[in-house]
This record gives structure tokens, C-alpha cells and sequence, in this order.
């Protein structure tokens, strides 16, 4: 790993907010370090704890992990000394650990739980010592044809679970408690509404793709960005440091499509490679009928902005339908409710109806999600379709809700909303599932996300794919590759050779009733990152193994399974050398001085409330001795009250006032009538609306071909080749023809078409004066 | 002194006994749930009552009390039952100066019609709003 980076990067000092003098916090700082490829990431995390307590202390630090991710070791250091981490059998490894503690020496532990939680366990650090913990994590990245987004959790997300038990133990700060049966001994941290007074967080990354980078942007935190050539950039935190209340989240957009072949020869001798084929490759999406059930969040913790934007984001989807398409609407909580207990037609009543039914949707109560799942499995009735989930994913136990739904067979679309990343679970649901996953932070553009995602659902470009490689020295794929591509989500292929070695992937499927192939050339070399692709080969099969892990089938033939899976995951675990929640990473330290039999006390390190989540609505409800004290009169005046309804943030407000193209365009989108052209009274409104909204659609790069609204413009132009145009006489035809012309070869044509847009939006017709007024112009030299 | 040995343990046996991990009992000793050893240092150990509180501590998790509201048991501070039965309230900003509370656990029809009356009440009182432009839309 980058050494140069761990010694360079900033040191912190949280300070009081109402003092201004250094807070003393067990864990002063979180700084993220590492380098970001397009197949995943190696990362190291830096702990810096001190302790300001009179006697020896054991620091619990809980975070969750990325998407596709493992822990490889760590590395401990001190004034005068450095220790390294070993793997473990977990047994041992916590073994090592107490035998450590009680012999007062430093010890640390990792231990992975269900989940992808972990806690980080330093014990016996001694009065006023400075201790760092360097934690080696590989992860993966949310890739796109254009791009990727790589998220990492800098907070901890509350989550729900049907036995867990939320309270408010001091003002502002909550405590959850999960039961011990299922989940163990973890160690949840207290939730602290207001962040400031806690660690900060820093990060200082490598990001790069071979193609070269376009663009690095967060909608999450402030970047400096500093150049190191046209494929690399360094990326760090431009203000001194931040609060640990929201993931880092990075848009790393590519120079063209990404396809791009990584290979070379580690020190085992062995040859790696991780193949990236972009979905352009797999040909065009069809406007084939489909089926799709819309499953919506609506719990407490979505409330605010996310459910806002979620009932946004359906809204706009089922513009996209046509009266070909069925589909449903399950919104649930801790309860179900159902737009229609079978599914429907995609024509525009039964839209009008849906939308009606979103209208009355607002967030509350528990986050039910396995049940709100299954109700769409019933309404798809085994004839086939998909599920598009639009989820915080905030809730516990989901190794058993993505066991429960494999077994169900229904091909799952996550759209994930929120702060603080549920990005793990989201992403192996859809993986597991068949389906396709984006994770949003609530202040992005996310019915955009929205449309663009949908109109992947249900229509994959490739099935039964199959991957071979051939002409490379016993060569073999793992883990397995998923059975189809869909659109702008790339198909990312992992595998290993003997050495070196020239050859090919050979990649065939089905597109509708053709097969077709692809053959990757690949040149595995000695130079090359062979031990970075081993490491994220390692932690994509280590996940896996994870999530079959938590089936918990009560038969016979389940627990042979379930322990053959066990078997299976501590063997890959050693064999790569990566933690798992089967085994640990641990460390002990003897030194001069230990005091043997001391008790250390523990301190949890607090999370900072996940921004955009509100803090009452895991917290609200307290219970017992508590609810006495928040019954309180007093307590209630004082507590700044939460709004279900209109509690946008001011920015967003004004947003919602002041409309932008996109809303023009979602707003009209959704009018559209099951012939694809908008509505009108004459044959001529019609034409004139949706001339208008396709030149809109062109100007903003939307084309047949791409953009989020590319199926509404095939749609358009499908309905606008097919209507009569007896009005028009030959000028306007011809004017129509060259702009239809236009359309379809994704060529924008000049003109204020914003304008029109918002005239029909206004009126439901256009003068058709403008409309030629405009083209005319257009076609002037 | 046969008794002494019996009921003086180390704390790896008492996690044993309790069937609850050594962390956890630290844990619980530093929130005050359970007393520290009968003897500190070197050779660290507990006694009986250290495994009557863990067994009741589990019996109080195992009732839905949570950690905070058992350290109130165990000290003597009183049981939680007999208190006002928690309520969950939902609040509605109607206007940046006016916020509602309502109980969240009325029916579905008073819902709507109290919902209906706050969104009238909304209307009523709402600031003028930033006008749009012409085309209610942003350049």
C-alpha cells in the first residue's frame, strides 16, 4: 500500500462546539486511503484512538463494509512499537484476543458479523497512549458503461429489524439493541444526531482507468482533485476534515466507453485477469412488453427527502410504460399496501389511478422489506417479471432476506436511497437476484437514476450468457458470471491462468431468438496488478459464500448445505487471505508495564445519524423508563419538531418551485398516451406537443440510442411516423420529416423547444406558429 | 475454602457459566449493569452474584428490556411497568412557523380527515410563495 500516503495525509483534532478545546473521544480520526480501478478498490482505513481515561481501556469501533468487500489485516502502531495482524480460525483468533486482555496486553481484533458489520476491538490501550490501526479493506465499485461510483461508509446506517429494540438513551443520542440469538455479540454504536462533536473523517485516494478520466465529481463531499495523467488523478477531502455522518461517494466518469482488460503475473506464479466489457457490446435495448411490480419503501426511516424522492422516482417510471406493459405497486412498511391486487395494464387510466395511489403514500413504521418483496412475488404469480425496489435498505438480517428471495426466482432492481450506504446489501439482492442495482444519496438527481434504470428492467440485452476463456494455460472463471447483461452495467469477468500467456474470452448469449458471441482478446504479462485483481477476485468470492451463509433452512438437507457453504467460505477466506465471519484478523502485543488482570473499560465509539435521516424516526418511540422523560412537556417544547409532509430542505424547496428541464421533461413524460404521443384535442395538438417534447429530448442528449429518457423518445418518433398529418401542407411536412429525420440519427435541432415544452405544460397545446417559427429558424443557414 | 474456590471464578468462566462472551461482560460492567470483580489485578475474579445478575439480565432482555432500561431495574430505580404506555406522534410543518402533532395511531378515516383539515389550514396560512416565471421553469 501507499506508505508515502498513511504519513502525508492530514491529522485532525475534533474540537467541543462549545468550547472550542479538543473533545477526548476514543477514536479522534477516520482517514480513508487507497487506490480506486474500475473492478474495485484497495483501501486502507486509518483509526487513529487516544485514550484520555485514567486506566486501560477497550475501544469498540463498529463499521459496516462496502459493496464486494473483505478485510485482508491490519497493522498496529505506537510510540516504539508496529505489529501486523494474523488470520485466524474465528475461535482462535477471539481466543488470542482475551488471552491478550487478560494478560494486559494491547490487543486487536477484527470480527466480521451478518451484514458485512464489523467491530473493530482495541483493547488495553493505556492512559493518555496514541494508538493507529491501519486496516487493509479491498471493495468493489458500482460500475457504468460511462463510468463508476465508489462509496464508502463513513457512518454506520440504523437499520430496522422486527426484534431489535430502538431507544433514545440520552437526549439526542439512541442506542439499538439486536438480538443475541441472531446476531451475536456485536456491539452496535450509539447514534448521535449531531455529528460535530465527534471524529472527524479525511480521505486522500488514486483513482484510476487506463482509458483515461473524464470527470471526477461527489454530490457527497468537497474534492481537490490533482491530475497525475490522463488516467490517474488524486482525490482528496478539500476542507481540513469532515463529520462522520454520510458516505464518501465519487463519480468517476471514463473517456468513452469502459472496456478494459486487466491481467499480470502475481508472485504465486500465477497468471490474474479481470475483464470489463461495456453493455454497448451486447447490442440495443428492444421495447419488448414487460412486466414489473414497483415495490416502494415507505418507512420511518425514509421520511423527508427520500420518500419525496422516491415517490418521485415511481412516478416518473410509470410514464415510461406503454399499454403493452403490466405492472403493479406494493408499498409497504411494517404493513403492505397494494395499488391493485393483480397486476394491470400500463395504459394511461390505470397510470392516472397509480399515480392517485402515491399521492397517499407518506413514510412511517418499520422497514418490512422481505414482506413487501414477497407480495410482489405473489402478483408476478410465477409468470415471469421483474421487481424494481426503491429502498433506503436499512434494515438487519438481509443474508435471510436474499436467501429467502433466490429461492423465489424473481429478478430484483434496486434503486437505493440514502446517506449512508445500505449499498452491500442493495447490490447483492440485485446480483443474487439477476437484476441490477444504483445507490443514490437523497440530494442527487435520483428520478433521473430512476428513469434511466427502468428502462433497463425487464428487458436485458443478452441472456443464458455464457463466458469461456480460451488459449490461456488451465484457466478458469470465478465467481461465476451473472446469466445477463442490461443495459449501461457493464459485464465484469474475474479469472486465473498458469502464468503467463496470450488468449481470449470467448462470451456468447441470446438476444431474443439469436445467439450471438464476443471474443476479448487477453495478454496476461509479467507487469500488471496480479495481486490487486487476486485480492478483489478474493473478496467478490468471500461475499458471496457470505450471503449463501445466512439461509438458516431448519431441515436436514439445509444444514448439509449450509455447512458445506461454511466449509467452502473458510477455505477461500485462508486461501486468499481475507477475513470473513468465520474467521478474524487479531493482533497481540506484550510490552513492559502490561498489568495483568486490569479491567479495561469499554467505550463504543458513537456514529454520527446518517444526514437526511431523521433522527426521531428509529428514535422517536422510546419506551419504559424513558418515555416518561420525552413524555415531559418541557422535553416535547424543546425538541425541534420534524415535518412528514413538506419537510424539504430549503435548496430543494426552491427547487421544487422553480422547475427544471428535467422536471419539464419527467412532468410530460408521464402524460405520454399508450400510442406514445401526448395528449391533445386534434390529431394537429398532438403532433404539435410531441414535435415539441421530442426536439426537447434531442437538445438534452437524449436519443433513441441513450440518455434516460431514451425509450420515450423512441416512443415519440414511433407514434409521430405513424399518425396522419392531413393538416399539415407540404412546408410543415416537410419541416416534420427533416426533424423526425433528425431524431432518429440522435442529431439535436437549434430552438427555444424549453419554452414550447412549458407551454403545453401549461396549456395542453402549443400555438403551431411557434413550433414552425422555430423550425424554420433551425433550418436557415 | 472448597466453597471459596466454587464461588470465586475467573472471568473466562463465567463467561462459560453465563453463556455470555468475556467482551460483553466488560461491557456491561462499564455501563454499570454489573459490578466490577470481587478482586481487582492480577488473578481477577467473581462471584455468584455476577452469574444471578448476568441469568437476570438475559431473563430482562429476553422480557424486551433494553440495556438502559435494565441498568434502571438492577438499580433499584424500579421497574418500568406500571408507566404510561409510549405513543407515537406524527408532526406536520404546515408553514415554517406552525407545526402540528398528531397521534399516529388513529384510524384510517380520522387520518384522512384530519390530514384534510391540515392541508386546508395549509392553504390558509402559507406565505406567498417566490413567483414562478412565465413558463413556471428555469433556465
Amino acid at each position: 500500500m501507499d506508505t508515502d500516503a498513511e504519513t502525508t495525509a492530514g491529522v485532525f483534532m475534533p474540537l467541543s462546539a462549545e468550547t472550542g478545546a479538543p473533545c477526548e473521544l476514543a477514536m479522534q480520526e477516520l482517514f480513508l486511503l487507497g487506490k480506486v480501478l474500475p473492478v474495485g478498490a484497495q483501501l486502507l482505513v486509518r483509526h487513529t484512538f487516544r485514550s484520555a481515561e485514567k486506566g486501560p481501556v477497550e475501544v469498540v469501533y463498529s463499521f459496516a463494509l462496502p459493496r464486494d468487500a473483505a478485510l485482508r489485516r491490519f497493522r498496529v502502531t505506537g510510540k516504539g512499537f508496529s505489529i501486523h495482524s494474523e488470520l485466524r480460525a474465528l475461535k482462535e483468533a477471539q481466543e488470542l484476543y482475551e488471552k491478550g486482555i487478560e494478560g494486559g496486553h494491547l490487543s486487536v481484533l477484527t470480527r466480521q458479523y451478518g451484514d458485512g458489520l464489523v467491530n473493530l476491538n482495541l483493547g488495553n490501550l493505556r492512559p493518555g497512549e496514541e494508538v493507529t490501526v491501519y486496516l487493509e479493506i479491498l471493495a468493489g465499485v458500482e460500475l457504468r458503461d460511462t463510468g463508476l461510483r465508489f462509496r464508502f461508509p463513513f457512518t454506520l446506517a440504523p437499520s430496522y429489524h422486527a426484534k431489535a429494540k430502538a431507544i433514545e438513551v440520552e437526549p439526542g443520542q439512541g442506542e439499538i439493541e439486536l438480538p443475541g440469538e441472531e446476531f451475536g455479540d456485536i456491539i452496535l454504536p450509539r447514534w448521535v444526531e449531531d455529528s460535530q462533536s465527534l471524529h472527524r473523517v479525511g480521505f486522500d485516494l488514486k483513482v484510476s482507468m487506463p482509458g483515461g478520466i473524464a470527470e471526477v465529481a461527489s454530490p457527497s463531499h468537497p474534492l481537490r482533485v490533482r491530475n497525475k495523467d490522463d488516467s490517474s488523478t488524486q482525490v482528496s477531502l478539500a476542507t481540513a476534515g469532515d463529520l462522520p455522518n454520510r458516505d464518501l461517494v465519487l463519480d468517476v466518469r471514463a473517456r468513452g466507453a469502459l472496456s478494459e482488460t486487466f491481467a499480470g503475473v502475481g508472485k504465486d506464479g500465477k497468471g490474474r485477469f479481470a475483464v470489463v466489457v461495456s453493455s454497448d457490446k451486447f447490442g440495443k435495448t428492444t421495447q419488448a412488453p414487460r412486466r414489473v411490480v414497483f415495490v416502494l419503501d415507505r418507512s420511518g426511516s425514509m421520511e423527508g427527502v427520500p420518500i419525496q424522492q422516491a415517490l418521485r422516482s415511481v412516478d416518473a417510471c410509470l410514464g415510461a410504460l406503454s399499454s403493452d406493459d403490466e405492472f403493479g405497486i406494493v408499498a409497504f412498511d411494517d404493513k403492505v399496501a397494494l395499488f391493485q391486487t393483480a397486476m394491470v395494464r400500463g395504459d394511461a387510466e390505470a397510470r392516472q389511478r397509480a399515480k392517485q395511489f402515491l399521492t397517499g403514500i407518506s413514510a412511517r413504521g418499520g422497514t418490512e422489506l422481505l414482506a413487501g418483496l414477497l407480495e410482489a412475488h405473489r402478483l408476478l404469480a410465477g409468470h415471469g417479471g421483474d421487481v424494481f425496489l426503491v429502498t433506503d435498505g436499512q434494515v438487519f438480517g438481509t443474508e435471510q432476506i436474499i436467501q429467502r428471495l433466490k429461492a423465489g426466482g424473481i429478478r430484483i432492481h434496486c434503486l437505493g436511497i440514502g446517506s449512508a450506504s445500505q449499498d452491500r446489501f442493495l447490490s447483492l439482492l440485485a446480483r443474487e437476484s439477476g437484476g441490477v442495482s444504483r445507490f443514490l444519496t437523497p440530494r442527487e438527481r435520483v428520478d433521473i437514476a430512476a428513469v434511466e434504470l427502468f428502462s433497463s428492467a425487464g428487458r436485458p440485452l443478452a441472456s443464458d450468457l455464457r463466458v469461456e476463456p480460451k488459449g490461456l494455460p488451465r484457466a478458469g472463471i470465478l465467481p461465476s458470471p451473472p446469466g445477463a447483461v442490461f443495459q449501461d452495467n457493464p459485464l465484469v469477468v474475474f479469472g486465473a491462468t498458469q502464468g503467463e500467456g496470450e488468449g481470449s474470452l470467448e462470451i456468447s448469449w441470446h438476444a431474443g431468438q439469436d445467439s450471438k458471441t464476443l471474443s476479448i482478446p487477453i495478454h496476461v504479462g509479467e507487469d500488471g496488478p496480479a495481486g490487486m485483481l487476486r485480492l478483489l477476485q478474493g473478496s467478490r468470492i468471500v461475499t458471496d459464500l457470505e450471503t449463501q451463509l445466512g439461509g438458516h433452512g431448519e431441515g436436514a438437507a439445509e444444514k448439509r448445505m449450509e455447512s458445506r457453504v461454511a466449509r467452502a467460505l473458510e477455505k477461500a477466506s485462508f486461501e486468499y487471505g481475507l477475513a470473513c465471519s468465520l474467521t478474524a484478523l487479531v493482533a497481540v502485543l506484550q510490552r513492559e508495564g502490561d498489568r495483568p488482570g486490569e479491567l479495561p473499560k469499554t467505550r463504543v465509539v458513537p456514529v454520527g445519524m446518517p444526514q437526511d435521516v431523521r433522527f426521531l424516526s428509529y428514535f422517536a418511540v422510546a419506551r419504559g423508563v424513558v418515555a416518561c422523560e420525552l413524555a415531559r412537556a418541557s422535553d416535547i417544547a424543546d425538541r425541534e419538531p420534524y415535518s412528514v409532509e413538506t419537510s424539504l430542505s430549503p435548496l430543494l424547496a426552491r427547487r421544487a418551485r422553480r422547475l427544471s428541464n428535467e422536471d419539464v421533461l419527467l412532468e410530460l413524460a408521464t402524460q405520454l398516451e399508450p400510442d406514445g404521443g401526448l395528449p391533445g384535442g386534434t390529431e394537429e395538438e398532438r403532433v404539435i406537443g410531441s414535435l415539441a417534447m421530442l426536439l426537447l429530448l434531442l437538445s438534452e442528449g437524449h436519443t433513441p440510442q441513450q440518455g434516460a429518457f431514451a425509450l420515450h423518445v423512441q416512443r415519440i418518433l414511433s407514434y409521430l411516423e405513424s399518425v396522419g398529418m392531413s393538416w399539415a401542407d407540404q412546408d410543415q411536412r416537410k419541416m416534420i420529416d427533416e426533424a423526425l429525420c433528425a431524431a432518429k440519427q440522435g442529431r439535436p435541432v437549434e430552438g427555444d423547444w424549453l419554452s414550447l415544452a412549458c407551454a403545453y405544460r401549461k396549456n395542453g397545446k402549443i400555438t403551431s406558429k411557434r413550433l414552425w417559427k422555430e423550425l424554420r429558424a433551425a433550418a436557415e443557414p | 475454602m472448597a466453597e471459596d474456590l466454587n464461588s470465586e471464578i475467573k472471568l473466562s468462566e463465567l463467561s462459560t457459566q453465563a453463556g455470555v462472551p468475556p467482551r460483553t461482560i466488560r461491557l456491561y460492567i462499564s455501563r454499570g449493569l454489573l459490578a466490577g470483580p470481587l478482586r481487582g489485578g492480577r488473578g481477577a475474579v467473581y462471584g455468584k452474584e455476577h452469574l444471578e445478575t448476568l441469568h437476570k439480565i438475559r431473563d430482562l432482555q429476553a422480557k424486551g428490556l433494553t440495556l438502559k432500561e435494565i441498568a434502571h431495574v438492577l438499580a433499584g430505580e424500579g421497574p418500568p411497568e406500571g408507566l404510561p404506555e409510549p405513543a407515537a406522534w406524527w408532526s406536520y410543518r404546515l408553514a415554517p412557523d406552525v407545526f402540528v402533532w398528531v397521534r399516529g395511531d388513529v384510524s384510517p378515516w380520522r387520518s384522512r380527515q384530519i390530514r384534510g383539515a391540515l392541508a386546508r389550514m395549509t392553504a390558509e396560512i402559507s406565505p406567498d410563495e417566490e413567483e414562478e416565471g412565465n413558463d413556471g421553469h428555469r433556465r
